[in-house]
């Protein structure tokens, strides 16, 4: 060995890069996936891959063999001149031809298989791509929700894939391949996941300024834990506050006239309202908890009222873009119906809490590049703005909305 | 030949051609045309090098801000068009230009001021792209430019506008230089080189120009849709009006496919002339290398569609397609093997030219293996768009193609200059490419496994991805410095190095037989060619391992002119033509100014018209 210091270098150098191959904290590997596509990619892929080691090792091993064993050395006779041989050139053709037979056929089996109609009890997921994030539609249960995706551990699930805009692609590495969503088309995908897990989910076709930052997380849960969240998804919003007190006292006391109206009560919480079914913070894997620095100058010094923030909510510019069910009706931007229960803001770049929150408010386009929700807080804003009060009570307010 | 005599003026507006800046920019010598070609490549390569260190270094680690969002989604975009269109294609036509006529006995190619007015426009197409930078405007919707993202919907501004254009210009170039090698193939042979005796490198441009004359037609078709929609309001790819996206990906991967080969089989033919001269023996199966070439070219039209396995095309399709890329597969494995078969039972001397030419066969292997485990659709729909493709496609393009060319660049920089290059330094270059390029895309292929989507500005922590990107970023930074290095070795050897006499190599074909750098006539006497290694003879070929020494100062070759050989002229004509496009593209990007515009088109019809008026060849003496 000492005699090829070169060859010492580039054995070191290929160790190097075979044992970062070693690094195994990979969670969103397509390895050991968790649903029966996943199952199926798998097995073909490592089939691919096995056999593509066998052909590079042997295809490397006579290049070497080659190189060592014919360099030329002095008073060596001339090379004999051959020109070709049929026999050879033959045989390395048949050879990788039966060698591709053996990875055609099962992947057109696998083909067949991962394509096949979906079975009619699964559940049905219709998917809209925007830019940057993304809508989950689940017609069988009437409720829309954004950027967090809940199925069923072990229920086949169908996907309708949309697109708003640009063309985007649905990618969940530990769940199945990717499928794009194709302006004017509708695209499908199903699959069955095998587990409960919390995983990663990627925008995988470049869709403009914000394409790294379209994620999305996926939680597959047991069937109880699936029953109670649609429960809680299909209930309005939890935050009891009866939106129209707060203002009501307030004009009532300016003109010192009739006395207020008593506030509504508050409805009485029902257990699909407390209980969201959603995956419990402290049992998140680091993986799908974000870590986005935030831009720097985020300041959260102020505390919020939700009860304010729920009056000031109905006449602020959110109400133009964002669906509250019962409250605003907007459909640009992803439905808040229930914001608070989610872990995530911004498609998956930001943990949901109340600092960041309020820095989401104040200035989305510096929290994500390109991001189509305008700069609300003052001196952000292109005209006017919120004080740091108000986007407080907001953020409180969407806190409180579980 | 000339059938037009000339008239004196003419002979005294020749004098101004022959020195100075005037002989390049009124050139019609293809081996000048040539230099030109490469040293442009060169410019664009540091170029597109500077916008991967860029991105590398923005993806050193996790939530980087190295640069923004919009400014990564131009370096990508750029890197990509940059180094495909800008890099490795000119750098093949580099070879096409001083090559081919040398290598078929032929004195220039068949339009020396089409070819002339193909490399002015290639120039004025790079250039055009890479103004935006200085707008800040660079083109930012990737390489590939899927619509709807490149409509005026979702990008109103005029980056996309100047990578339109900027295609439809590089277009224009390509077609016009296809039409002239095929022309220059077909037609300028030396007496007794039939077909089956042209040497592999010209045979492997043949193939090539029949790709980029069948396949540019259907991106110039593709772009001039987006054109028409940018700039007339035409709705091809508008989605509002019920546009289907899939026609642009149709029409580009149409396109897209075959530019793979256009990128990568001229680096087949350097190695290929490359590994037989030091190995001492012939290649290896010369016919089949021919054959598996052409059905690599005709294959090459039916794969398309395996660039869009995640659209959804349905089973039937994924399954054709796959087939096909299978298929494919098999005449470039049989290269592989005949490659090796060259070296087998050879003499090896490992010049740098000869390492760079191992490389390639090691490397490609490695991207091809990759690029079979995309073919088949279930397991490439969890590779497409990952770092995956990028490290298989790295592995094809800079182990592949670069590799070839590096290979080339050494083989025949003695012809060019008439030097050689430093081989110490070239080892050095060697070794840091070999393992910076390893160290690049290698860790990639884990990146892609597991879960990296590609063309992201940004990745979060806790992902296990931060290791891999750091690797990756070390070896782009050992790439960059190999390159500086290669840089400084081509321009010191220039003066340094010692002098290479006709053929340094003990090589086979006719372009060694002529002195280094060739005479602007190349052959004095046209020669007969009666075998497909002229240099060596008939069996028993080239004999034991000897090689010329270098030779000293030679007396220089005489001109033409006392040759009484009759070469084209030099004119500015095909320059001021290609100006004319440039100030027509301009106008058009210019919020349509009209004025500009037709101006444009005067400059480039009236130049046309007198350049064909210009008599091809001076009067004879």
């Amino acid at each position: 060995m000492n005699r090829h210091p070169r060859a010492r270098w580039a054995l070191a150098a290929a160790l190097a890069i075979v044992l970062s191959a070693c690094n195994q904290y990979a969670p969103d590997t397509i390895f050991g996936a968790h649903s029966q596509f996943g199952h199926d990619v798998d097995q073909l892929t490592r089939r691919l891959l096995y056999m593509g080691i066998a052909v590079f090792v042997l295809v490397e091993t006579a290049l070497i063999f080659a190189v060592f064993k014919f360099r030329a050395r002095p008073g060596a006779p001339p090379a004999v001149q051959t020109h070709g041989n049929a026999t050879l050139e033959i045989t390395w053709t048949i050879i990788p031809a039966v060698i591709l037979a053996f990875i055609a056929v099962p992947s057109i089996q696998t083909i067949f298989r991962t394509q096949s109609e979906p079975p009619a009890d699964a559940l049905q997921i219709e998917v809209i791509g925007h830019q940057w994030w993304w809508e989950f539609k689940y017609p069988q249960y009437n409720f829309t929700t954004a950027n967090e995706l809940y199925v069923e551990s072990g229920r086949p699930v169908a996907f309708a894939l949309k697109t708003q805009d640009v063309l985007h692609s649905f990618w969940i590495p530990q769940l199945s391949g990717k499928r794009d969503l194709i302006s004017n088309r509708t695209n499908h995908l199903w699959f069955t996941p095998d587990s409960i897990g919390a995983y990663n989910g990627f925008c995988a076709e470049f869709c403009g300024a914000s394409h790294a930052n379209m994620r999305f997380k996926v939680f597959a849960v047991s069937a109880a834990q699936f029953a109670e969240y649609v429960a809680h998804q299909q209930t309005g919003p939890v935050y009891p506050v009866p939106v129209d007190s707060a203002t009501a006292v307030k004009t009532t006391a300016a003109k010192g006239a009739k006395p207020a109206p008593a506030p509504a009560p508050a409805p009485a919480l029902t257990a699909a309202m407390t209980n969201t079914g959603t995956w419990p913070l402290d049992q998140l894997p680091k993986h799908v908890i974000p870590a986005t620095p935030l831009p720097p100058g985020s300041v959260d010094t102020v505390a919020g009222d939700a009860a304010r923030g729920a009056a000031f909510f109905k006449t602020a510019a959110c109400i133009g873009c964002h669906t509250v069910k019962g409250v605003s009706f907007g459909v640009i931007g992803p439905n808040l119906t229930h914001i608070g229960s989610r872990t995530t803001i911004a498609s998956g770049l930001y943990p949901n809490d109340h600092a960041h929150l309020v820095a989401w408010i104040k200035n989305a386009p510096a929290m994500k590049p390109g991001s189509q929700m305008m700069a609300l807080g003052m001196g952000a804003a292109a005209a006017g703005g919120y004080t740091d009060q108000q986007i407080a009570d907001i953020a409180a307010y969407l806190s409180a909305l579980k | 030949m000339a059938t037009i005599v000339a008239p004196p003026s003419v002979a005294r507006h020749q004098a101004r051609y022959e020195t100075g800046i005037w002989s390049w920019l009124a050139t019609t010598d293809h081996k000048r045309i040539g230099k030109l070609y490469l040293y442009t490549s060169l410019l664009w390569f540091f170029v597109g090098g500077l916008e991967a260190l860029l991105i590398r270094t923005q993806l050193w680690g996790p939530n980087g801000r190295f640069v923004t969002a919009e400014t990564y989604n131009q370096l990508f975009t750029m890197h990509g068009t940059t180094m495909v269109f800008l890099v490795i294609m000119p750098f093949s036509a580099a070879f096409f230009n001083f090559l081919i006529p040398l290598q078929i006995g032929a004195r220039d190619v068949a339009f020396p001021r089409l070819n002339a007015f193909s490399y002015w426009v290639f120039l004025l197409g790079g250039v055009f792209m890479n103004v935006s930078w200085l707008l800040h405007a660079a083109p930012d919707a990737g390489w590939f430019g899927y619509a709807p993202l490149t409509t005026k919907a979702y990008a109103p501004g005029i980056n996309i506008d100047f990578w339109v254009l900027g295609l439809q210009i590089l277009g224009l170039s390509s077609l016009a230089a296809a039409f002239n090698f095929i022309t220059t193939i077909i037609n300028l042979r030396a007496p007794g080189m039939d077909f089956m005796k042209m040497p592999v490198f010209t045979w492997m441009s043949f193939v090539t120009q029949f790709l980029l004359a069948l396949s540019f037609p259907i991106i110039t078709v593709a772009v001039t849709f987006l054109m028409l929609d940018r700039f007339y309001g035409t709705n091809f790819y508008t989605i509002a009006a019920g546009a289907d996206p899939l026609l642009w990906q149709h029409l580009f991967w149409l396109f897209g496919h075959p530019e793979v080969y256009i990128l990568i089989l001229p680096a087949f033919g350097l190695v290929s002339e490359v590994l037989p001269i030091f190995s001492r023996k012939p290649l290896f199966g010369y016919s089949v290398m021919v054959y598996s070439a052409m059905v690599i070219a005709f294959l090459g039209f039916g794969v398309w569609a395996h660039h869009m396995f995640a659209v959804g095309m349905g089973r039937v399709a994924d399954s054709a397609f796959a087939i096909m890329t299978m298929l494919i597969g098999i005449p470039t494995g049989v290269k592989i093997f005949n490659w090796i078969g060259t070296l087998w039972g050879g003499r090896l001397r490992f010049t740098t030219a000869m390492k760079f030419a191992i490389a390639l066969i090691a490397l490609f292997t490695i991207g091809g293996i990759s690029g079979v485990m995309h073919s088949s659709p279930p397991s490439d729909l969890q590779q497409t768009d990952s770092y995956f493709i990028v490290a298989h496609f790295h592995y094809v393009l800079f182990g592949g193609s670069m590799m070839g060319l590096f290979a080339g660049l050494y083989f025949y920089y003695p012809k060019i200059t008439g030097r050689l290059m430093s081989e110490k330094i070239g080892t050095v270059h060697f070794w840091m490419t070999f393992i910076g390029m390893n160290l690049t895309f290698f860790p990639m292929h884990f990146l892609g496994l597991n879960g990296m989507p590609r063309r992201t500005w940004t990745y979060d922590a806790n992902q296990g991805w931060e290791m891999s990107n750091q690797m990756a970023t070390v070896g782009a930074y050992l790439l960059g410095a190999a390159t500086l290095l290669f840089a400084y070795n081509w321009f010191s050897s220039m003066k340094k190095g010692p002098v290479a006499g006709n053929d340094p190599w003990g090589a086979a074909t006719l372009e060694w037989s002529i002195p280094s750098p060739p005479p602007d006539y190349n052959f004095a006497v046209i020669p007969t060619v009666t075998s497909r290694t002229p240099l060596w003879g008939a069996d028993p070929g080239p004999g034991p391992v000897t090689y010329p020494a270098p030779a000293g100062n030679a007396a220089p070759p005489k001109t033409a002119a006392q040759l009484h050989i009759t070469m084209p002229t030099a004119t500015i004509k095909p320059l001021i033509a290609a100006l004319g496009l440039g100030v027509m593209f301009t106008g058009l990007i210019w919020h349509k100014n009209m004025p500009v515009m037709l101006a444009g088109a005067a400059i480039f019809v009236a130049s046309l018209y007198n350049w064909l008026l210009t008599p091809l060849e001076p009067e004879h003496h």
